[in-house]
């Protein structure tokens, strides 16, 4: 079945206070929204729907969407909620404006720091019988599968420490106000073993942050040709299986469907983009995603690093906006990377917009080790195909 | 704009029950994903996507629990999700599944879930966490407490009795004694309810649904595959949600927002579905409702929320027997959420109901002759409703 809508991003915002103890969740929604409706230059008014992704636990709430619904503009409204990930309330929100039943959608997701211990929450999400008993949450399933590679692939530390490094200079430029992680290889390398491999200048720490993106379909794109838009190319996404042990942390076989999905449908056989913004709750993640998106095989992994392939001068940039590692809303990680490359596209990024974007991809991931992985291919341009 | 239609071409419900102790969360899942398969004769591999249906991890205990039914579904390295609106979930999911054709993406997806809401304790105590925990949630307000201050307002505004609520009760449990499926078949009566043990009233325990186990699948295709594959199928004609405010308060007073004794947002929700389907007078088109009411009070207003009763007329209509199997307009003929209550997917029960009355499948509960039915969900706190046209 083909798809036969454009569908675009019109506007965008992020919510990230200086100091996360005095802001309160409801009035950073509301503002992450108003923000990204100015920046789409429309009102509340003009949305027919919304999509949102909370996380319960970490929001201390049972069913968070009803929170969110009121400061999101919910009420009278379509509104829907996607917990699995808050990449995946941007495909739906996208499902939906393609659906030919709505003509905007409003896109909203965010991580707070209400609970007490974000880890002792994650370790709820595994089951109560076989591994809750262990003490894994996020970082120590990523740590996993960082071991798992790091005992494949010679030099890699030393790989994913200048990536890191590389990625933390994007942010310092890009958001210098909300990165505080360590820029310099000693630091990074150094301090204290969180989950082994993993030091605590390896992984940015768990921020306060919200997003919002604002998408139209064919109509309102087509009575807006001069707006800055993002075009919708292809989608993709794909889950693995949840134990670990069924597992081989070292590959991503649903990323690798899920970028076929999204490269078939933006018609592209060889992938060639301007920049990636990619999953990167580590370093070497972002590689990960990088072998998953067709753009860097692991044995090319190191060399390509040291020869500066992803840095912001570099044949492929990746995270210009300094990733995960710089800012690291966990929950909605992968939603922001959505929006930096969209924003990206849209010469929106401020400053670290790279010139002349013409085409770019993200890729988002949530759940230990990288469970569920999100594509999404932009361009400048409306896809050929429906042109 | 034109949208693609959608059908629905397998149903599966589990076996429900207050504890299913023969099956832990992910083989409740797969038991209902089996039938589902099995009455669409598709293999899994076949499948395309899949929307999860997962309300409160609270009730489950486990966090993200939809991660662990990965594999029950078969959704290993296919397109995944979870939706979560509460009691609404089980519509919402079927809403994006529908989504996923209309828009091109996929051909054939399937909407899964389950709760294990009988085994979670006491449920109660966990839906008092889905309120502000400021403002709201020190008050001792859980589900019942709540739909128990609508009763309360919508016996103020339409002279509603206890005996009209018990009223509801007596016509579901008939219904439910015919469909195998239910959680709580026993008939009952008048007096049985009334003497039943007061919860916070006037809700009483017969006026409440049970905490149900079990699970639900319904896989989706769209028009052009179910041509291809000369399948059988029943068409989503109608599909919408709207919501209401999330704080109580906002509910009653001199200056609410929406009345707390009216489903305002629900009837909103049916309008918009009935809008798309092409449904200009309810009371006259629609055969069959299959409408979300966990308390006896709720179904009242949900009725009239459905535009089959104009607002307080609802009880005095099921008195007429308007609303029974064989009257004008049966509604839930299954026994409702009053008879089964499996919170993640209560709402896709009621849309897979009213499938199989439009499909002329629903066995002993069959409505002779339907062909259009109405499906709507609640969830939150009353606040986020789903509503689904059904037809042959």
């Amino acid at each position: 079945m083909a798809i036969n809508r454009q569908v675009g991003v019109i506007g965008q915002a992020v919510y990230a206070p200086r100091n996360a103890a005095q802001a309160s969740l409801e009035e950073g929604l509301y503002a992450v929204t108003h923000a990204a409706l100015k920046n789409a230059g429309l009102t509340i008014e003009d949305i027919d729907g919304i999509v949102v992704a909370g996380h319960d636990q970490m929001d201390g709430r049972a069913i968070t969407i009803m929170m969110a619904s009121g400061s999101v503009g919910g009420v009278t409204r379509d509104i829907l909620a996607t917990p699995s990930g808050a990449e995946h309330a941007f495909v739906l929100g996208a499902l939906r404006v393609r659906s030919g039943m709505y003509k905007t959608q409003l896109v909203v997701s965010w991580s707070p720091l209400e609970t007490e211990n974000i880890n002792d929450v994650q370790r709820l999400a595994n089951d109560p019988y076989y591994h809750r008993q262990l003490p894994l949450d996020d970082l120590a399933s990523h740590a996993l599968q960082a071991n798992v590679l790091e005992h494949s692939i010679p030099k890699l530390r030393d790989a994913v420490i200048e990536l890191t490094r590389q990625m933390r200079q994007n942010g310092v430029k890009a958001y210098p106000h909300y990165s505080p992680a360590p820029t310099e290889k000693v630091w990074i390398e150094g301090g204290k073993m969180l989950r082994y491999p993993l030091t605590q200048g390896m992984v940015s720490p768990a921020a306060f942050g919200a997003v919002a993106l604002v998408l139209a379909g064919d109509e309102w794109l087509n009575e807006h040709k001069d707006h800055s838009t993002a075009f919708v190319h292809g989608m993709g996404w794909a889950t693995e299986t949840a134990y670990l042990g069924d597992r081989d942390l070292s590959q991503l076989t649903s990323l690798k469907a899920a970028t076929q999905q999204a490269y078939v449908e933006a018609g592209i056989t060889k992938p060639q983009f301007d920049l990636a913004e990619v999953a990167d709750a580590t370093a070497y993640q972002a590689l990960m995603s990088l072998e998953g998106l067709g753009l860097c095989d692991r044995k090319n992994w190191v060399d390509a690093v040291f020869k500066g392939d992803f840095d912001h001068q570099g044949s492929m940039p990746v995270n210009l906006s300094g990733g995960a590692s710089s800012f690291n809303p966990i929950f909605c990680s992968g939603l922001m990377r959505i929006a930096e490359a969209a924003n990206q596209v849209r010469g929106c990024a401020g400053a670290h917009q790279k010139s002349n974007v013409k085409k770019s991809v993200a890729h988002g991931a949530s759940g230990f080790a990288m469970q569920y992985n999100t594509v999404v291919v932009f361009g400048k341009q409306p896809r050929e195909a429906l042109k | 704009m034109k949208v693609p239609r959608v059908g629905i071409i397998g149903i599966g419900q589990s076996e429900f029950k207050a504890r299913r102790p023969d099956a832990n969360y992910p083989e409740l899942v797969r038991e209902a994903v089996t039938i589902a398969m099995k009455d669409c004769k598709r293999e899994l591999d076949e499948i395309e996507a899949v929307v999860y249906s997962l309300a409160p991890d609270a009730l489950l205990g486990i966090g993200n629990a939809e991660r662990l039914g990965v594999d029950a579904v078969g959704a290993r390295n296919k397109r995944f999700m979870r939706i979560n609106t509460g009691g609404s979930t089980g519509i919402s999911s079927l809403a994006a599944a529908h989504s996923h054709i209309a828009a091109g993406a996929c051909d054939l997806v399937l909407v899964a879930g389950a709760d294990k809401v009988g085994e979670c304790g006491d449920s109660q105590t966990i839906l008092n966490k889905i309120w502000d925990p400021v403002y709201e949630r020190p008050l001792p307000l859980g589900t019942i407490t709540m739909l128990a201050m609508s009763a309360v307002r919508y016996m103020h505004k339409y002279g509603m009795t206890e005996e009209d609520m018990a009223a509801i009760v007596v016509k579901n449990r008939a219904h439910a004694a015919l469909n195998p499926k239910a959680h709580l078949r026993t008939p009952t009566t008048i007096e049985e309810v009334m003497h039943s043990r007061m919860i916070s009233w006037p809700i009483k325990l017969f006026d409440s649904c049970p905490q149900s186990s079990g699970g639900c699948a319904m896989v989706l295709a769209s028009e052009q595959y179910i041509k291809d594959n000369k399948l059988d199928a029943v068409w989503i004609t109608g599909v919408a949600h709207c919501t209401e405010s999330y704080f109580i308060g906002d509910r009653m007073g001199n200056g609410y927002i929406a009345d707390h004794a009216d489903s305002q947002a629900m009837g909103e929700a049916c309008q918009r579905a009935y809008k798309m389907a092409g449904v200009i007078d309810p009371t006259k088109q629609i055969d069959v409702a299959e409408l979300y009411s966990p308390f006896s009070n709720t179904e009242f207003h949900a009725i009239e929320g459905a535009g089959l009763a104009k607002l307080g007329q609802a009880p005095g209509m099921l008195k007429d027997g308007h609303f029974k199997l064989g009257g004008p307009t049966p509604v839930n003929p299954s026994g409702g959420v009053l008879c089964t209550n499996a919170i993640a997917v209560t709402a896709m029960v009621r849309v897979a109901e009213t499938a199989l009355q439009v499909w002329g499948r629903a066995g002993g509960h069959q409505v002779k002759g339907a062909k259009r039915g109405i499906a709507s969900g609640n969830g939150g706190d009353h606040q986020f409703f789903g509503a689904m046209v059904v037809e042959a």
